[in-house]
């Protein structure tokens, strides 16, 4: 499958990496974990980029919220003692959804946004903590809004690009919020028929001040859902609330439709999700419904 | 064909292997005759060609034999030690764990890498750790049960300090 491949480079950072990458005029490809590049195979690659030893693997505080390194694995996602505590750990439970462990093992969060699955189980917590997209390209880095980098990743657009870095503004905790990541797939380690996730404030009277909410693996990238965030804030937060948010979500939902499963039943689904995400919002943040 | 080294250390000792540059650790492994790391679905779903790589368990079809350079590999060849199975081992013998036996190197050495990280799991963690590897006979119970027996074989022997069962290596057959 990768017989034709005639270097294999593990550069030591990311300069080194982009030389390499301009210098394979479109034969080379960047590997991270590899669990995705292996499986889609390509008989025209000739150069094998590895970019674990670049020193992209880190879960860093910084005082503007968290940085998580590109090649930092799904395991280490999973088992991250300041991921457990930001935003209800939907970043670790959204990890701990991926394939199996010895998946997880290998599989690294720049690697599961690159590859533009609609599927890809980080994209949806990461879309409801506003998180952007470190992007490094010719000599500089920039940063781009995730619903962005997902949308060019998904059109080809960062061919000549590596994603360096995810980071996202640390979400004020307290009582009054919560957060969910809600995933539908045939067996434990099955990708996603739907995933959501969900982010909910509350105010001391039960209105919502906020709410975000992102559905992954029913549109052809994991979306923001503005409609029904709007169709909830400034309401208090009850079952029939909960029931048009999801109906928005039905309605605004553009599905695909593949082997695993059909656009309607996609579409149904997300408000399923949806409305489970939001009930557990709610409990988390010492609602009642 | 272009070659590389690759340097690591395999099952306790130091290795070089020359490799091509997009070969994969499974091709290598065999290859390099380790016949205890299966080959079966070659897409990271069956769990079959499991092997350790710094004490983690990660497919070696999804992984590329270069990226192989200065780890520690451990396959199923490098579960026992000196002529005595490792006592998951012992427990799957003791719990008729394995049936046709092409799932079971993957499982062992999964469930190796859990009870170092987690001696003690519950049976929850025990069926996550496993959740990757397909045993198209289908025996799903039993292996958890030995993991379990193993764990808990573990925490008699921290219990009674005493040191671990001492009994002959399987018999092979000529």
């Amino acid at each position: 499958m990768f017989d034709r491949v005639e270097a294999f480079c593990r550069p030591a950072s990311v300069p080194e990496a982009l030389r390499l990458l301009q210098r394979g005029k479109g034969k080379a490809r960047i590997v991270a974990g590899g669990t995705d590049v292996v499986v889609a195979g390509a008989d025209d690659i000739r150069i094998l980029i590895d970019i674990t030893r670049a020193g992209l693997n880190y879960i860093r505080q910084k005082p503007a919220g968290v940085a998580i390194g590109a090649t930092t694995t799904l395991a280490e996602i999973e088992q991250s003692e300041l991921l457990r505590k930001t935003a209800g750990g939907i970043l670790c439970r959204a990890a701990a959804t991926c394939g199996s462990v010895s998946i997880r093992n290998l599989a690294t969060v720049g690697g599961n946004l690159a590859n533009a699955s609609p599927a890809a189980d980080m994209a949806t917590p990461l879309l409801v903590l506003e998180a952007s997209a470190v992007v490094a390209e010719g000599r500089g880095r920039r940063r781009v809004s995730l619903a962005d980098y997902l949308a060019g990743a998904s059109a080809g657009r960062f061919s000549q690009a590596i994603l360096v870095e995810l980071v996202f503004p640390l979400p004020p905790g307290g009582k009054h919020r919560g957060w969910s990541f809600q995933k539908l797939g045939r067996t434990a380690v099955d990708i996603a028929l739907v995933s959501v996730a969900a982010g909910l404030q509350l105010d001391s009277k039960g209105r919502v001040k906020q709410a975000r909410i992102a559905v992954g693996a029913a549109a052809p990238s994991a979306v923001r859902m503005p409609a029904a965030e709007r169709r909830m804030e400034g309401h208090a937060v009850d079952a029939a609330l909960i029931a048009d948010a999801s109906a928005e979500v039905e309605r605004a939902v553009q599905t695909i439709f593949d082997v695993r499963a059909s656009a309607e039943y996609r579409r149904e689904m997300s408000a399923v999700l949806t409305a489970r995400a939001l009930r557990e919002c709610v409990a988390a943040a010492g609602g009642s419904l | 064909m272009k070659t590389m080294e690759v340097r690591l250390t395999i099952n306790g000792k130091p290795g070089a292997w020359m490799i091509a540059p997009g070969d994969l650790l499974l091709d290598v492994l065999r290859r390099e005759g380790y016949f205890g790391v299966k080959r079966g679905c070659e897409r990271g779903e069956c769990g079959a060609c499991a092997v350790l790589v710094d004490g983690r368990p990660i497919n070696s079809c999804l992984m590329f034999a270069a990226q192989a350079e200065g780890r520690e590999i451990v396959t199923i060849e490098g579960i026992a030690h000196d002529g005595h199975l490792d006592p998951i081992q012992e427990a799957f013998l003791d719990h008729g764990a394995v049936q046709c036996g092409f799932c079971t190197s993957g499982m062992v050495v999964s469930a190796r890498a859990l009870l170092a990280r987690c001696p003690h799991p519950t049976e929850e963690q025990v069926r996550e750790a496993l959740a990757g590897h397909f045993c198209r006979c289908t025996g799903y119970k039993k292996p958890v049960e030995a993991v379990l027996a193993a764990a808990a074989a573990n925490r008699h022997k921290a219990r009674n300090g005493s040191r671990a069962r001492q009994k002959p290596a399987v018999e092979v057959l000529p």
